[in-house]
């Protein structure tokens, strides 16, 4: 009868360990490391925002990492974290939450307990909410129409590709969103979307096995509520080139963004492929690449240009992509950094003094163009092969300290991958140039895409006729710098003047109204 | 990758053995800030040579510091110019042109890019330990034999003239450049790296001085290498004899003019409604050194008066919620540069009362000092700080790179760090006495206002 009885006992506690979901742990001991770092990742993201409170997710992150917790308040947590020099921190995008937190080896102990009430108790409390929220607003409000040209004509680009969907508005939310946001929502949200059943744990450097059982405990103390994300909203398709222009006050040039879907991620093997001839073409901040010799290096209209097959984060500050934006919906872009303005332009040169609009009108047909030339031609032999070779090699430069090959590792399986980059290694060697070239013809095209362009307002309607005309654009030139071109270019630079874009719909939109 | 992690245990046998050609500052480590040993080597003709071994199997950071920035364009007509060479340094040799340059450092695989300061130009690049040679040879050819055409000089100006545009849609972009030629009439330090748009616009036509700049100061003496990661000082030392040992030292020195004594408190503003109300208070302050308390000291004290542990922090953003952000600073530079305290508001109409919070501030540390169990905290913070931030390669260059630009020597990153361990409580309120003086005080203004007739601008 007793051995029945454990036996029920047994099986009892077998049935409830399988009920529970199993959390995914990455570790990654580094014995000679001087911290410990560690990622707890939620898997819900700006996507999970209710309509009406688009921000709430990223207002539920902050509140966590900038307010009291476990009865602490927030400057007292400071404070006990001072002389560790220890830091924590909370990171949203379009699908999952992720907090960092690092500490030295030597207070590990000491710290641990503000990671596990940081998770667990956070104290949503008024005072903070109010600090807190004031941020949130001025960021939707002013932040993102006034600090870069670059990040807003990439956030406007979004807006456009995932117009009416999960994945449209940006992780702060918009003005009106924002303001509607109340702690009570906040708290709700927290129970909901940041439980067990959508949790994972990173932990890398020099923690104790305990300091891990301790945290695997603690974490599977969350909520246990039944929570899925959803699935983000796809891309929209394009009726064929589709341009909405910025108009901003005071604008200096015209910062260009422009993109259309991509079935494909690091999921997918064919991403390799992709991934070759995109660094061909722009890979990041890189001088060799295509669209940057053709625009900044030959012509010098800008500081740079260059294309993404996925979401890169903070592209003006990263010079290796960053961890940490796992997506599932993508979408494919180019990044032409801004360019001169009319009124800039006739102020700087007198030769110049009769031009009707600046420069974003013939770079957006220049790197249009060359990607329907790659589509076209393909890539060469040669230039495969160095592409390849570059990218086995600078891959390995992604994941280079503990919390960086952490990210990478957990990114990972988000993508149902167990180690990316050294998948991605072994993907890259097996690639083959027809297959590239068989990629880029399935994957890319110009006839539909989004463009957005922020300029200032008296650029916006001359480059809108323009466009929606498919006016010639000839490149205007300095006399200094027209004397020297080459054949080659001038005979590039006709052909690029006259290339006919599917411009279908040009639409000039105050800043003002943007993100609202 | 087996052959580069034997090199690696090579060199550590060597290192602990003692077996070695060079002074060993192995033996010498143990209390210094930075847990690794720096290795110096310095060639005939003046080029210094750094080495780190780092455990990073197959990884390593290759930089080249050269010690002139902003600071150095004494002449008018040139701001921004070392900025623009920067640029220039792509653009080509005989033996390289810019397009089989762009091709060899992409058959690197490495993360390679410059960057520019008022104090230096650095050029870094990142990437496999096997490809160091080829790194080398790369960067000593353009070093000593850059060459490119007018042509290429005057479209390359064209980027620069990019760059300022894609810089000047921020408004702290704007106020920087206000801020600095208001502090300073005379010194360089009176624009920014970036340099004056005019300026820029006028770079095109300035290809003879770009000769005579190189010809300056591209020469061994203002000149550091400095390698971290997956080597041993033997390989690095043998590489920069072979590509650097005939590199002609110059004889060139610019004179930077002295600032003179500010009288009175300056003002500047900018009127624009599109970001919160902004202002900064930018004290003159001392030029860096690894052997005097006041840098220290300052460091100390901004750490503990204007952080986010601080009290200020604590009742403006905290408590009264009248300010979004505060912070503040030293900022290292050879000669004196600026203290500078900056304040992000939530309404503009708050400047004057939060100006006073942070006076009344000083002149308590002034009068009173600080406390000293704070002290000891915030000593503790800043070397747990930098401890924590050191674990590539990268990271570990950057920070000598730091101290090479200001001393020419990385050892003064190990010096300041046993300076910080000295600062008292008297230090601190020596230097907020010496440092924090109204007529040594510009005061920068961001908000919708128009500037007041009485220069005050939105503190009115």
């Amino acid at each position: 009868m007793r051995t029945l009885q454990r036996m029920f006992i047994a099986l009892s506690a077998l049935i409830f360990t399988l009920q529970v979901h199993a959390i995914d742990v990455v570790e990654l001991k580094q014995k000679n490391s001087n911290k410990v770092v560690i990622k707890v990742r939620f898997d819900n993201g700006s996507i999970v925002d209710p309509a009406d409170r688009k921000g709430l997710t990223y207002a539920t992150a902050s509140l966590m990492a900038q307010g009291g917790a476990g009865g602490v308040s927030y400057p007292d947590i400071q404070d006990m974290m001072h002389p560790w020099a220890a830091a924590y921190s909370a990171a949203v995008d379009k699908q999952v939450t992720t907090f960092t937190f690092q500490v030295p080896v030597d207070f590990a102990d000491d710290f641990y307990p503000l990671v596990k009430n940081v998770l667990l108790a956070p104290d949503f409390n008024e005072k903070d909410f109010s600090r807190v929220m004031k941020g949130q607003q001025n960021f939707v409000d002013q932040v993102v129409r006034a600090s870069s040209d670059e990040d807003y004509s990439k956030f406007a680009l979004e807006d456009q590709l995932f117009r009416g969907g999960n994945m449209q508005h940006l992780k702060q939310g918009t003005s009106a969103s924002v303001k509607a946001i109340t702690l009570d929502d906040i708290k709700a949200h927290y129970k909901k979307a940041f439980t067990r059943n959508n949790v994972s744990i990173g932990i890398a450097g020099n923690y104790s096995d305990a300091m891990l059982a301790r945290l695997k405990k603690d974490i599977g103390d969350l909520p246990d509520t039944a929570f899925t994300a959803g699935s983000p909203s796809k891309a929209n398709t394009a009726d064929g080139i589709e341009v909405e222009i910025i108009a901003k006050d005071g604008a200096f040039g015209s910062a260009i963004f422009t993109g259309a879907a991509l079935p494909v991620t690091r999921a997918n093997d064919d991403f390799a492929a992709l991934m070759i001839a995109n660094s061909w073409m722009g890979e990041h901040r890189k001088s060799y690449s295509r669209l940057y010799q053709k625009i900044r290096e030959a012509r010098s209209m800008n500081y740079g240009d260059y294309s993404y097959i996925e979401w890169y984060n903070a592209g003006g500050q990263n010079m290796l992509p960053p961890s940490g934006v796992p997506r599932a919906s993508n979408y494919w872009s180019i990044w032409i950094r801004p360019v001169q303005i009319a009124t800039q332009l006739q102020s700087q040169y007198p030769e110049l003094a009769d031009v009707s609009i600046g420069h974003a009108h013939f770079a957006l047909r220049m790197a249009i163009r060359e990607f329907d030339l790659m589509i076209k031609n393909g890539m060469s032999k040669d230039d495969f092969a160095a592409t390849r070779t570059f990218l086995r090699s600078y891959s390995k430069l992604y994941a280079q300290s503990p919390a960086q090959q952490l990210g990478w590792l957990m990114d990972s399986r988000f993508y149902g991958r167990t180690d990316y980059l050294a998948e991605l290694d072994t993907l890259l060697e097996k690639t083959t140039l027809e297959q590239v070239n068989a990629a880029i013809r399935k994957y890319w095209q110009t006839d539909s895409m989004f463009v957005t362009i922020v300029t200032d307002k008296g650029e916006a309607q001359p480059l809108a006729d323009s466009l929606i005309n498919n006016t010639a654009s000839p490149m205007s030139y300095s006399d200094l710098v027209k004397s020297g071109l080459s054949a080659e270019v001038l005979a590039d630079d006709a052909a690029v003047a006259e290339y006919h874009l599917n411009i279908k719909k040009v639409k000039i939109v105050p800043s003002a109204d943007t993100f609202q | 990758m087996m052959k580069t992690l034997n090199t690696f245990a090579l060199g550590l046998w060597l290192m602990a053995s003692g077996i070695t050609a060079f002074a060993d500052p192995a033996n010498a480590q143990a209390e210094k800030i930075l847990p690794y040993p720096i290795y110096q080597h310095k060639l005939d003709n003046g080029l210094n040579v750094v080495t780190v071994p780092f455990d990073s199997p197959g990884l390593a950071a290759f930089y080249i510091v050269t010690r002139v920035g902003a600071r150095n364009e004494v002449e008018p007509g040139v701001t921004g110019f070392a900025h623009f060479f920067e640029h220039m340094m792509f653009r080509g040799t005989d033996k390289y042109s810019k397009e089989q340059y762009s091709a060899a450092l992409k058959s690197t695989g490495a993360s390679a890019n410059a960057n520019t300061t008022q104090d230096r130009t650095q050029y870094h690049m990142t990437g496999n330990a096997d490809k160091l040679e080829t790194m080398f040879e790369l960067e000593s050819d353009r070093f000593m034999n850059l060459n490119y055409s007018e042509h290429d000089f005057k479209t390359e100006a064209g980027a620069v003239k990019g760059e300022y545009t894609k810089n000047f849609a921020s408004p702290y972009s704007q106020i920087n450049e206000k801020r600095s030629e208001t502090a300073f009439t005379t010194h360089t330090y009176s624009h920014t790296t970036m340099g004056y748009f005019k300026d820029i616009v006028d770079m095109p036509n300035q290809y003879q001085y770009s000769k005579k700049f190189f010809d300056r100061y591209y020469r061994p003496e203002y000149n550091t290498i400095l390698v971290v990661g997956d080597v041993t000082p033997e390989q690095v030392n043998a590489l920069s004899e072979k590509y650097f040992g005939k590199w002609q030292s110059g004889s060139y020195q610019s004179v930077v003019p002295v600032e003179p004594e500010q009288t009175e408190t300056r003002y500047v503003h900018l009127q624009n409604g599109t970001i919160p109300a902004y202002f900064s208070m930018s004290y003159k302050g001392p030029a860096f050194s690894d052997s005097r308390i006041d840098m220290p000291a300052l460091d100390v004290l901004a750490s503990m008066v204007f952080s986010d542990t601080s009290e200020l922090n604590k009742k403006l953003v905290i408590e009264e919620q009248k300010i979004r952000f505060i912070g503040g600073g030293a900022f290292d530079s050879r000669d004196p540069g600026l203290f500078t305290i900056q304040v992000s508001m939530v309404e503009k109409d708050d400047m004057a009362y939060v100006m006073a919070e942070i006076e009344k501030a000083i002149v308590k540390v002034k009068t009173e000092g600080v406390d000293e169990a704070l002290l000891e905290r915030t000593k503790s913070n800043l070397k747990y700080g930098y401890a924590m931030g050191i674990d590539t390669p990268d990271s570990i260059a950057g920070s000598l790179s730091h101290y090479i630009q200001l001393t020419g020597d990385p050892e003064s990153l190990n010096r300041l760090y046993s300076l910080y361990d000295k600062v008292t409580v008297e230090d601190i309120k020596a230097v907020a006495n010496k440092y924090f003086n109204p007529d040594h005080l510009t005061i920068a203004t961001i908000s919708e206002d128009a500037i007041s007739e009485d220069g005050l601008g939105a503190l009115k």
